[in-house]
Parts: C-alpha cells; sequence; structure tokens
C-alpha cells in the first residue's frame, strides 16, 4: 500500500471519529447507560482534529502542489 | 437484555441484508410507528473506546444509510432494555420523524480548507508598509508608539479576518446552488481557513463535487480536504422538548404503535 492511501486513510479516520463520537443523535435519559469515557477520548481527539500541523503532518507534503483528497 | 443503538430509520420493515455490529451480533430493526430503531444486543458496555470499535460503529451506520435515511446515533448508546427503547422512541418520535422527512435523500459532506497564515500576514504588512511609505508619521512619544503598534496589529487582524471572509463568500456563491444546508467555521485556528459540512441533495451530488473542483483549481495555493458522502451526521436538530410530549400526544403516538408492530420487533429477538 503506498504512502499516500496510507496518508488518505489515516485522516477519513480523523473525521470517522469527529462524526462517531461527537455527532449525531444524543440520547438522554434514565434508559441510557451512559460511558463517560467516550467524551473523554473525544477531548483529546477534538486537539488532534483542530491541530492543522496534524493534518499537515498526516499529508506529509508543503503548500504548494496538488492536493490529495481524504476519500 | 442490553441493545446497542447504531441509528434510527424512516423504516418500520426488517432489514432484508445480514450485518453484523458489535460483538458480531446481528444487527434488526425494532420499529415505532412507521420508524425503526436499528439495534444488536451487545453484554456489557464497551470498555475501551477503539478504532475498531468506532469503525464497526460507522460500518452499520454506512451499510443502513445505502437503503434508508439514517439518523446516525451517537457512539456508545446503550438502552436497557426493549420497554425502555420504545420508551424513548415515543419521547424522541416527533423529532426523529421530522429529521427522517428533513434528510431524506440527502447526503453529508465535508471541506477542510488550509491557507498558509504566515504568508498571509507577511503579505498584508508588507501591503501596510508599502501604504505607510505614502504617509510618514514621527511617533516619538512611547505611548504614541504603543498605540501605533496597537493599530498596525489591529489593521493586520482585520485585513487577515476580510481576505478569509474574501475566501468563504467566492465558496458560497459556487455551493450555494447545490447545498440544501451548511454550517461552516471560518478560522477555527490561523491556518485551518474553513471547516465546513454541507448537507446535499443525491441528485446534486455530481455538480458539488464539481463545483469543489472549480473552486480547488482556482486557488490551487490552499489545501483542500474533501470527505464523504457521509450520512448526515452534523445535520440531525433534536428540539429541547424531546422527552417532554403533552399527555395528549403521548396518548395519540400509543394508539400508532399496533399490537401488530410490536410483535414484529419481539419476532426477531
Amino acid at each position: 500500500m503506498n504512502s499516500v492511501v496510507v496518508k488518505s486513510k489515516e485522516i477519513t479516520l480523523l473525521e470517522v471519529l469527529d462524526r462517531v463520537l461527537d455527532k449525531g443523535v444524543v440520547i438522554s435519559g434514565d434508559m441510557v447507560i451512559s460511558v463517560a469515557d467516550v467524551d473523554l477520548v473525544y477531548l483529546k481527539l477534538k486537539v488532534l482534529l483542530s491541530s492543522v500541523e496534524t493534518i499537515e503532518k498526516l499529508r506529509g507534503s508543503p503548500f504548494v502542489g496538488p492536493m490529495q483528497e481524504a476519500r | 437484555m442490553k441493545l446497542y443503538l447504531y441509528g434510527i430509520i424512516d423504516s418500520s420493515n426488517q432489514i432484508e441484508e445480514s450485518i453484523y455490529g458489535l460483538e458480531g451480533t446481528g444487527v434488526y430493526n425494532i420499529p415505532f410507528c412507521d420508524i425503526g430503531a436499528v439495534v444488536s444486543e451487545i453484554n456489557q458496555p464497551i470498555q475501551e473506546v477503539t478504532e475498531g470499535t468506532v469503525l464497526e460503529h460507522e460500518a452499520v451506520v454506512e451499510k443502513l444509510a445505502t437503503d434508508f435515511t439514517i439518523l446516525p446515533v451517537r457512539f456508545q448508546t446503550i438502552i436497557d432494555g426493549r420497554d425502555n427503547l420504545l420508551s424513548m422512541m415515543q419521547s424522541y418520535y416527533k423529532d426523529f420523524k421530522d429529521n427522517l422527512e428533513r434528510l431524506h435523500n440527502k447526503l453529508e459532506f465535508g471541506i477542510k480548507v488550509i491557507w498558509p497564515a504566515d504568508k498571509i500576514k507577511e503579505n498584508i504588512i508588507k501591503t501596510l508598509k508599502k501604504g505607510k511609505q505614502k504617509n510618514p508619521e514621527s511617533n516619538n512619544s512611547q505611548s504614541k508608539k504603543f498605540m501605533t503598534e496597537k493599530f498596525e496589529k489591529y489593521k493586520i487582524d482585520k485585513e487577515f479576518q476580510t481576505k478569509a471572509d474574501k475566501f468563504i463568500k467566492v465558496m458560497e456563491i459556487f455551493f450555494s446552488k447545490f447545498a440544501a444546508e451548511k454550517k461552516l467555521r471560518k478560522l477555527k485556528t490561523e491556518n485551518l481557513l474553513l471547516d465546513a459540512v454541507y448537507l446535499v441533495e443525491k441528485s446534486q451530488e455530481s455538480n458539488f463535487r464539481e463545483a469543489f473542483e472549480h473552486i480547488k483549481s482556482g486557488q490551487p495555493s490552499l489545501k483542500y480536504l474533501f470527505s464523504g458522502p457521509w450520512p448526515a451526521y452534523n445535520f440531525v436538530i433534536l428540539s429541547k422538548q424531546s422527552g417532554l410530549l403533552t399527555d395528549s400526544q403521548k396518548t395519540d403516538l400509543l394508539d400508532k404503535v399496533t399490537q401488530d408492530q410490536m410483535l414484529v420487533g419481539a419476532d426477531s429477538i
């Protein structure tokens, strides 16, 4: 597998984590068995997701030339 | 019995395709009126959030999205038993129904645009300096110097924001034709010029992609991260009234849940 594919997959994984851990329907109430760990994991991830440096590192390319798309 | 919830779909029928969820158990639909809650049975809450479990959750949602309109539910939503699940469906029914109708035949796309903030600011400073040379000022006093520096910084920041606004405005001209809804975040960090999600009609997908390619080729010095199509994770809007339906609304909804529907759901366990 070449490096571009690996990087694209890693970026996509960040996008997946952002959605699955933080977005979508949040159901509240006594009937839901809550697990606090998810919030904690997402808090750590949020820092990573906001970091352009992370995306840059995953892409490994300078500010010139063609862009790679994640998917 | 604990039920791991993946999403709410616009169908009360059973899922024809065999889908396996977390812990490798079968995924099935529990109907409520004309919609359904897609679940799998689980022994205990997942102790550790791993890449594998998150991807398994997403895989189920993606598979469902190919056949149904789905409201993806947040990872690790576990309901304690069928009765509690039906009670939850009753409380949220109107919200779920409204969202399913709004999101029918629509896809989500994510776009991140990265620009070289340092270079942009350097250029702004150069331009401002050029203007300043034409109107030289004497700044002898400390307070005047301080004020001038503050003002210079303000002008740089303002110009930086103006440039960001201009770029986003151009993007909007292209995307507004094809996107039904959008959520934009400008300058989340200095380098992350735009972090956006768009909701697009399935029939407009190719036009939307074309518009993106057009923007990309028009500004090749910027970096673009395009992702999607996704189920509409970012566009589910639940009202504050969820779970607080009036007694008459509750009675109406209970009437809609026929004995047959309850039995169809029970068979699948």
